[in-house]
């Protein structure tokens, strides 16, 4: 046994998971005493206890249910938009070596560009509205989506379709039966990766300019100095990031050993 | 005839049995890639009669993996004719061949048992038969009890059992095997061949059969086919007349001694 194990089971005498759960409770205590013994001052960090039934009282409101209805919409037809236009575009490009040679390398130039300088564009082409939102969300995640799909592609092993074109695949079975499940496990990343881009592109366009949805109110509640309402947005918007992220990362578990 | 048929004697030296008779006829292959070309195969010619096991010896990168290629219809010959079952091959065409790679590329996400189903559930086969082939096949290799396992929970020498169940499930008279065994270790490699020779004697499968061993290939096969490199040629067709079962004491022997070195003297020249 070298030191490195000896260190290691040292380190693991508390379980990975309970430590993880001591130090979030760990944050939240210090959140919650720090304003409350005067370190800090409560109107600028409000504590659990209050953001907590705060929570609660903004689902009761009939606005802010509008709100998060709004930009759930908006980052769900983003998504349901870009993720397969994405994909398809990939394979399109992918597929063929000429038009690999000619547009990959503007997908990266692309892609390095912050997208958050576009967005007067967008209000000046689709004014301060839902498609505008949306649009932007396309924009902002379309080509992640793509490369992403790029590396999909790639990773799907040539003996593999060698085997299924040695027991007489027809076209649509290599498709359906070895490229699919083979790029599943990189997709699945694809998708998660993708959300985040797209739930922020969303959010940042809603704060920019907007008359709806969570980043408008978060910031308008942000200029109006209404801090616990602002906490409360957040750590929902947070908890929705987290959700969709955990549920994707589940998955992709679940196929874990489709990569060998 | 079934992977059940039974045992029959060794076929004969003039077999009128076409079926699993491979006819290679001045083959050559050229690669073009945008470094430029290479000749990989040069007129190659040689016949296998139903029934033998031969094996191909050569030089890495000589061409064996891509004579073995065409002739599984995976590769078109740039000159030549390949003729199986007294047929030409224009594509893959899995149910006069069946195909054993390296590393054995089953597909992970299936089970194994599904992944030896693969070839009939293209051909839309019926899903009660489909398992019974599978099982079948599976019982062959000896892998009976592990139906249900990932690949990832198989080790290297039950993976090459079922990749060798899959080729084996349609029932094909020729068996196409490239350097199946080369990724596993010495004793598994020596239980692997014994594996082979088994379900040979049982199924009396044409078997070509590519690899770098040379005490593997006449441990094995009725005749060795030497190949040297760029561009690969035939250079001889070495007859293994050693008595089977080959047992230890042969393998040890003279006769087996002559052959390896004759061989080797064939790929260095
Ligand atoms: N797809 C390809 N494109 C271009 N050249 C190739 C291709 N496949 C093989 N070659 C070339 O053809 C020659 C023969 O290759 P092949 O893989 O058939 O040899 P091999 O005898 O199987 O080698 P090894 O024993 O290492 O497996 C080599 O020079 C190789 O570089
Ligand atoms: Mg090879």
């Amino acid at each position: 046994m070298n030191t490195a194990t000896v260190r290691n089971t040292g380190a693991r005498s508390i379980p990975a998971p309970v430590a993880r759960a001591a130090l979030v409770a760990a944050l939240i205590a210090v959140w919650q005493v720090a304003p409350t013994v005067g370190l800090l001052d409560p109107r600028l960090l409000p504590p659990p206890s209050v953001v907590g039934p705060m929570i609660v009282q903004l689902f009761g409101e009939a606005g802010f249910r509008g709100h998060l209805a709004t930009t759930l919409l908006e980052t769900l037809v983003a998504f349901l938009v870009s993720v397969p236009v994405g994909f398809i575009m990939a394979i399109l490009i992918g597929e063929n070596k000429y038009a690999s040679d000619i547009f990959k390398p503007l997908v990266f130039f692309v892609f390095s560009i912050p997208k958050s300088i576009f967005l007067p564009l967008f209000i000046f082409a689709f004014g301060i509205s839902f498609h505008q939102k949306v649009a932007f969300g396309v924009f902002s995640t379309l080509f992640i989506v793509m490369m992403l799909s790029f590396a999909a592609i790639e990773s799907v092993r040539r003996d593999h379709l060698v085997v299924a074109r040695s027991y007489g695949a027809t076209r649509m079975q290599t498709v359906l039966r070895v490229y699919l499940p083979g790029m599943t496990p990189v997709l699945l990343e694809a998708i998660r990766v993708s959300m985040i881009f797209n739930f922020t592109g969303i959010l940042l366009a809603e704060m920019y300019a907007s008359r709806e949805g969570l980043g408008n109110v978060i910031e308008q509640w942000g200029q109006g100095f209404q801090l616990d309402r602002l906490m409360a947005t957040i750590v929902v918007i947070a908890a929705i990031a987290i959700v969709f992220n955990e549920t994707i990362r589940a998955l992709e578990s679940r196929c874990e050993h489709w990569r060998e | 005839m079934g992977l059940k048929a039974v045992v029959s004697s060794p076929s004969p030296a003039f077999s009128t049995d076409e079926s699993g008779a491979v006819e290679v006829t001045n083959v050559g292959h050229v690669y073009e890639t945008a470094s430029g070309t290479t000749e990989a195969l040069t007129d190659i010619s040689f016949r296998v009669e139903t029934g033998r096991f031969i094996s191909i010896v050569g030089p890495s990168g000589c061409g064996k993996s891509s004579l073995l290629m065409m002739i599984a219809g995976l590769v078109q010959p740039t000159r030549g004719t390949i003729t199986a079952g007294g047929r030409p091959l224009v594509q893959p065409d899995p149910t006069r061949i069946g195909v054993v790679f390296q590393d054995a590329s089953l597909y992970p996400w299936l089970t194994a048992r599904s992944n030896v189903e693969f070839p009939l559930s293209l051909r839309h086969v019926d899903h009660k038969i489909r398992r019974e082939r599978a099982e079948e096949a599976l019982d062959l290799v000896g892998l009976a009890g592990f139906a249900d396992k990932h690949p990832h929970e198989l080790s290297g020498g039950m993976k090459q059992r079922v990749a060798l169940a899959r080729g084996l499930v349609q029932d094909p008279p020729i068996l196409l095997m490239d350097e199946p065994f080369a990724a596993l270790d010495e004793q598994t490699r020596l239980t692997m061949g014994d594996e082979v020779l088994r379900i040979w004697e049982r199924t009396r499968k044409t078997i070509i059969f590519v690899t770098h061993g040379l005490s593997e290939a006449i441990h094995l096969s009725d005749e060795v086919l030497v190949l040297t490199s760029r561009p690969g040629k035939l250079v001889d067709r070495v007859s293994v007349d050693l008595p089977r079962p080959r047992s230890f004491e042969v393998m040890g022997g003279r006769r087996f001694e002559e052959l390896r070195e004759r061989i080797w003297q064939r790929i260095r020249s």
